[in-house]
């Protein structure tokens, strides 16, 4: 072996014959400094070194739409806040929402466009160029357009002038199969609204000038529809107004978060809340709290619900459905919402139809503190475009027959969300083509043939009509905060590019989506009242403060018509598989900080301990202690939860607040994918469910299967952040009665005073 | 006097409430527990401004979680009755710190404002503040931290990074109390409005649940607050004299 003294190797190295590691080695050393120093002697606009630069944007972790400010040092970002001109969140933001700049400077980024070169699934993707992907991806669109409806669009669910694009290249492409699927998009409550008011936006609930609040199922302040702008509400009317402390009470079978912070916490059987909701209406006729001329059409529809046989159905004694009743039509004012668990089940509509019904008897529609409707949106379709689960199946069907040619799946993951009986899975297996629009390696990207990976939505342009809005009209523009980390490209551009490409550059003849939303908020423009001013100066400001809004409400009252009325009522709920064998109805629950899964590739929300049990890194089932203690099982166990159709494994926690027939799973661990944050991580719940849907409405009712438990001996290893679930005595969260004066309670900022003596 | 006499005595002129009352500011901060929902925002918001490491999974089964300000939950009762009451957990930045008194270097201190700060490259890790703090809001680097390229990219310029062997806790986002000060002489104020400075647990609250000013500003929202007839400190026996006032959580019952 010979040696290579300093002077050779530097020889060497100049004659460029050392191996290929001292040669990178030498790149790095030369790179280095211009990676560390500012390369900048004219820095780019709105950069200088030290100083922070705030852009206004929209949030893309959920579909509350909320504004977000994002602090910017140095060409990167470093914060996410609320932007508190945005009338949803106010300056506020949630857990998950802060956590978006994990998905922006996420370790397992897809970086590059990839084709897939092993079997499908299989997780061998070879990088490649753009024209390569592109250029293949438009061939294909090309042959599969002159067979009708063969090419399907799979989008997450968008709003604005990027729902109109997708639906000016789908009508390019002669394809009318152009769907949204958000895994939590509450069907059951458009039908509702639909059926009893002829609503097709989701009205706008007042929680913050509504002094009762009855919550069946919803959980309001963490994961239903607009968390933050109804936290806001929350806190408003429990300490921030002028009138009486408002009062929350939430009827569930299993406690949420809003159940925690409600007044009072009543168990009712799951899918059972629509009859209760029934029978409070009940009452309300029975007392003569509503007077209307169709008083006896609403007495007659509503017979079959009094206290004792709404008790006997719901397993909520009679007497606090009558206080219920009493508490509701007497306070000034009352509110009623539903949806989460309640809408969720074979009855969900129905349930909801009842929930919302409550309102109108007490006469809270269009009034402060009751429920308001929204404008039409000011920009992109008012069609809803969103997939309930049958048109999953007719996907899936359509697939098995070979009717799809092309699958385009933009940011959405059924793989994850969908029940394994669904078969999407294998489904796919029949479609000849599958494009992934991505950032993530998700189980449905690992699925494609070729990958198109998409920026985030902090490096993108594009617009939001928050869903459901506020009373009035609001829109928002998202612009990108930082420029791209790799080789991606905004979802928008990606389909202007595809439109070029397959002769659609006529009816889509925008270069890029900036110029596409410029040209767009051209009408929005058009209808402000700007004193003259012209559009590039409102384009600026848009950009600047991240929000339009007009402040006109909706006028006009509803009347519900007497089909409605004579059609009211709820069906006992139907659940998968028999009581016998599978004495426990499941019960999945989303939680704030993991969604519909998608947080679970970002540490920071890993690391949130779920609030009510303090876990951190996995997935758990929660059981009655009393049923616990009769089947012997303990905390920590490790337990099989199965269902007719499938099994999985997961961790016991006695949970003091679930009703004893119910057990309760967390939604969003349990990834085969997605990253080395989220990859074989607890258990995903959904994968379980039984096929079950509300009629009324198509969607899938996640929460009417029944399951099983087996204990299997081992104990788990779930980690919990919080020490002792008790008090012990020790007084660290006080409490006081609502109606105690100041000096009952004397201020106890009276500390014992130091004494110090002289010396 | 006997020596436990001399000590108090000593300790007490050293010790003093408020020593700091011939100074501009004394921070303060309020949480209601009747508008708080345990959502874990404020938990969020403080990783992403003071650059809290992640520890991982197997860290936090040994206990070594690195959260400034956390979600504590308590369970009262038995089902169907049972309650859940939330309490954020944060350094109380007591008048008289157990933990300050302990630090044998001093790493520890009473600042100008009232805040108990931490010099990170002063302290030499004996643990001991930690053992003292009845909180237990204090957290030990157990090791270096490392975050996985390029998720380093969003760690915030204005504070530290802090390395193994070092105790660190919440500072009351004393980088946001400079900038502001910064600001308000750039503007030529000498004492900054309330409002003007925001923790970021505060700033993110989705309940407004989280209040932070100046007690000595007798008009700022905090001062209100604290003076509200709910107010208590948490473990006030112990004397310590908090900085961070909660108002109690309203229990109404059916009528």
């Amino acid at each position: 072996m010979s040696t290579i003294d300093r002077r050779e190797f530097l020889k060497l190295v100049g004659a460029g014959s050392v191996g290929t590691g001292a040669g990178f080695m030498l790149a790095e050393a030369i790179k280095h400094p211009l990676e560390h120093l500012i390369p900048y002697s004219i820095p780019p606009e709105e950069f200088s070194a030290g100083i922070d630069t705030w852009y206004n944007s929209v949030c893309g972790m959920c579909p509350a739409g909320c504004g977000i400010s994002v602090r910017t040092r140095e060409g990167r970002a470093k914060k996410i806040e609320g932007n508190p001109s945005h009338p949803v969140n106010q300056g506020r933001l949630c857990a998950l929402g802060q956590a978006g700049l994990q998905v922006l400077y996420n370790p397992d980024r897809l970086t590059a466009p990839m084709l897939q070169k092993g079997e499908r699934g299989s997780d061998t993707f070879l990088q490649t160029t753009w024209e390569e992907v592109l250029s293949s991806v438009a061939e294909r669109l090309v042959v599969s357009r002159n067979r009708t409806d063969s090419i399907y669009f799979l989008s997450q669910g968008v709003r604005g002038h990027l729902a109109k694009l997708f639906e000016l290249f789908m009508g390019g492409l002669d394809s009318d199969n152009l769907w949204h699927y958000d895994f939590d998009h509450p069907h059951s409550l458009y039908a509702a609204n639909d059926r009893l008011f002829g609503e097709q936006q989701l009205p706008y609930y007042d929680i913050r000038n509504s002094r009762y609040l009855l919550s069946f199922g919803a959980d309001y302040l963490n994961s239903w529809l607009s968390p933050v702008h109804h936290s806001l509400g929350f806190g408003h009317s429990r300490q921030g107004g002028d009138g009486p402390r408002g009062r929350f009470v939430q009827i569930e079978p299993k406690m949420s978060i809003s159940g925690a912070a409600a007044d009072e916490w009543i168990p009712a059987r799951p899918g059972s809340e629509g009859i209760l909701a029934m029978g409070i209406g009940h009452q309300l006729l029975a007392k003569g709290r509503y007077t209307a001329v169709d008083a006896d059409d609403w007495s007659a529809a509503l017979k079959d619900y009094s206290a004792a046989s709404v008790a006997e159905r719901t397993g909520v004694p009679a007497e606090t459905v009558v206080r219920l009743a009493d508490e509701f039509s007497r306070s000034q004012a009352g509110l009623a919402i539903g949806g989460s668990s309640a809408g969720n089940h074979t009855n969900g509509v129905d349930t909801l139809v009842a929930v919302n019904m409550l309102n109108y008897l007490v006469g809270n529609i269009g009034k402060a503190g009751g429920v308001v409707f929204n404008p039409d949106p000011v920009s992109g379709p008012t069609q809803s475009r969103q997939a309930n689960y049958r048109a999953l199946e007719d996907l899936v069907e359509n697939a098995r027959n070979k009717r799809i040619d092309v699958l385009i799946i933009n940011n959405t993951n059924p793989v994850f969300t969908l029940p394994k009986s669904t078969g999407f899975t294998e489904a796919l297996a029949s479609i000849p083509l599958i494009v992934s629009l991505s950032s993530f390696m998700d189980e449905t990207t690992v699925m494609a043939d070729i990958i198109l990976p998409s920026h985030t939505y902090l490096e993108s342009w594009g617009d939001d009509i928050p869903q459901p809005g506020v009373g009035f009209s609001v829109a928002a523009v998202s612009q990108p905060v930082v420029s791209p980390l790799y080789n991606t490209r905004a979802t928008g551009d990606i389909i202007l590019d595809l439109a070029g490409r397959v002769g659609l550059r006529e009816t889509m003849p925008w270069s890029s989506m900036e110029e596409y939303l410029r040209d767009g908020w051209r009408e929005i423009h058009a209808r402000s009242e700007t004193d003259g001013e012209n559009f590039d100066a409102f384009w600026r400001d848009v950009l600047r403060s991240g929000v339009w809004g007009e402040n006109t409400r909706r006028e006009g009252s509803v009347v519900i018509n007497k089909r409605v009325i004579d059609n009211l009522g709820v069906a006992e709920p139907e659940f998968a598989g028999s009581e016998k064998e599978y004495p426990f109805m499941l019960h999945p629950f989303m939680t704030n900080a993991m969604h519909d899964g998608r947080g679970a590739n970002l540490p920071w929300m890993q690391e949130l301990p779920e609030p009510m049990t303090s876990i951190v890194y996995g997935s758990w089932v929660e059981m009655n202690p009393a049923t616990a203690k009769a089947m012997g099982l303990h905390d920590g166990d490790m337990v099989t939860v199965s269902s007719a159709f499938g099994s999985i494994e997961a961790a016991l926690v006695v949970f003091p607040a679930i009703m004893p027939d119910v057990v309760a799973m967390p939604i969003g661990q349990g990834h085969s994918a997605l990253g080395r944050y989220a990859r074989n991580r607890g258990t995903n719940p959904l994968q379980i469910l039984a096929p079950m849907t509300d009629s009324a409405s198509g969607s899938l009712a996640t929460n009417a299967t029944r399951v099983s438990l087996v204990a299997t001996g081992r104990r788990s290893d779930t980690v919990r952040t919080g020490g002792m679930a008790r008090q012990l005595g020790r007084d660290i969260v006080q409490s006081t009665g609502g109606d105690a004066t100041a000096a009952e309670h004397s201020s106890a900022l009276n500390s014992i005073p130091i004494v110090v003596e002289s010396t | 006097m006997n020596f436990i006499d001399r000590f108090v005595a000593g300790w007490a002129k050293y010790r003093k409430p408020g020593y700091y009352e011939d100074f501009d500011y004394a921070w303060t901060m309020t949480i209601d527990l009747d508008r708080c929902s345990g959502c874990g925002a404020c938990v969020t918001a403080c990783q992403a401004e003071n650059n809290i490491p992640i520890v991982g999974e197997e860290e936090l089964r040994k206990g070594r979680e690195m959260q400034w300000i956390r979600i504590e939950r308590y369970w009262e009762g038995e089902y169907p009755n049972a309650k859940l009451k939330f309490i954020p957990m944060l350094c109380q930045h007591c008048d008289a710190a157990p933990c300050e008194t302990v630090c044998p270097v001093s790493a520890t201190y009473h600042n100008q404002d009232g805040l108990n700060t931490q010099i990170y490259n002063r302290c030499i890790g004996t643990r001991s503040c930690a053992v003292y703090c009845p909180y237990e809001v204090r957290y030990f680097n157990y090791y270096d931290h490392h975050w996985d390229a390029p998720l380093e990219q969003q760690l915030n310029p204005d504070v530290t990074v802090r390395e193994k062997g070092v105790m660190e806790k919440c500072t009351f986002c004393v980088q946001r109390i400079r900038q502001a000060k910064d600001h308000a002489k750039d503007d030529g104020r000498r004492r900054l409005r309330d409002g003007d400075v925001q923790p970021a647990c505060v700033q993110s609250c989705p309940t407004e649940a989280l209040n932070f000013g100046d007690r000595k500003d007798s008009s700022s929202k905090v001062y209100r607050s604290m003076h509200d007839p709910r107010a208590y400190h948490v473990l006030e026996e112990l004397n310590t004299l908090p900085s961070v006032v909660y108002l109690k959580k309203v229990e109404t019952h059916a009528d």
